[in-house]
């Protein structure tokens, strides 16, 4: 018997289709190309220069030596294989495209929306355009990323997708929110 | 400022994103070392009041392995460092 797991998202069948998009929203990605990078012995900025030197990669910091790297303009089945070319032996390599799910949070409340489960302050000084952090959601840990004044990112365990997303419907009970799969 | 943890890596966060192995003054015998000296590190502990030293994980941010110093009946912080560095690497 012949099994397909990659086709299948983890949220599959889990979200309706919407019939409005609200003030907030909640998109859930498709296919994002991901990968966990973690630098060799001493070799933090040699592997930090080889993520940078092009717009390929977007780094997110996971932690010391450790990011999280996503790619529009790599597929997920060749990300890794990429880094890897170009890391060397700079760095470890392990794809996580199948293993987590992306969402981007987006709308005026978003920050307030994630006050409500996430323990970082959120304000654009202390929280600006560009930073990310691995924080626990609720009981779900998720790298966290702002990619605008009112939009974040969340990537988890791809298991922890459904889970989640409920905690974010909780979290936005008080304001205007709806889920979708993204349409990009 | 109970029950929050400044991560040398991270920043300020809550308890709830660490593990806490415990004690961080036992040092690991040699393994030829006696069975006494096995005995007392694998399971022997005073049980201190006030300040003490601890490791911690962060696994829910860097999970990095951190040494804190705290007093556990105020959990009054006092420091957080990175352990690596603590131990020199
Ligand atoms: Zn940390």
């Amino acid at each position: 018997m012949a099994y397909d797991y990659q086709a299948v998202h983890a949220l599959e069948g889990t979200i309706g289709a919407i019939a409005e998009r609200r003030a907030n929203h909640l998109a859930v990605h498709r296919a994002t190309a991901m990968a966990m990078v973690l630098a060799s012995p001493g070799r933090v900025p040699e592997a930090v220069g080889i993520l940078v030197a092009n717009g390929d990669f977007e780094v997110r910091f996971s932690g010391p030596g450790e990011w999280l790297v996503l790619s529009e303009v790599h597929a997920p089945e060749t990300l890794a294989a990429e880094l890897g070319v170009r890391l060397g032996d700079a760095a470890f390599v392990i794809d996580q495209s199948h293993g987590r799910v992306a969402l981007t949070l987006s709308g005026p409340d978003a920050a307030r929306i994630l006050a409500n489960g996430v323990a970082v302050d959120l304000h654009a000084d202390s929280f600006p355009v560009g930073r990310a952090a691995n924080v626990l959601c609720h009981h779900i840990s998720v790298n966290l990323a702002r990619t605008g004044a009112q939009s974040f990112d969340l990537v988890a365990m791809r298991s922890f997708a459904e889970a989640l997303v409920g905690d974010i419907k909780i979290m936005a009970r008080s304001h205007d929110l709806s889920v979708d799969f993204a349409t990009r | 400022m109970a029950s929050l943890i400044s991560c040398p890596h991270c920043g300020m966060r809550p308890k709830e994103e660490f593990m806490i192995r415990g004690d961080a003054a036992p040092v690991r015998p040699s393994a030829m070392a006696s069975d006494e000296a096995w005995h007392d590190y694998v399971h022997l502990r005073n049980n201190p009041r006030g300040r003490v030293r601890e490791h911690w994980q962060h696994v829910a941010g860097c999970r990095r392995w951190l040494l804190v110093e705290r007093d556990n009946l105020t959990h009054a912080v006092f420091s957080v460092a990175d352990a690596a560095a603590e131990g020199g690497q």
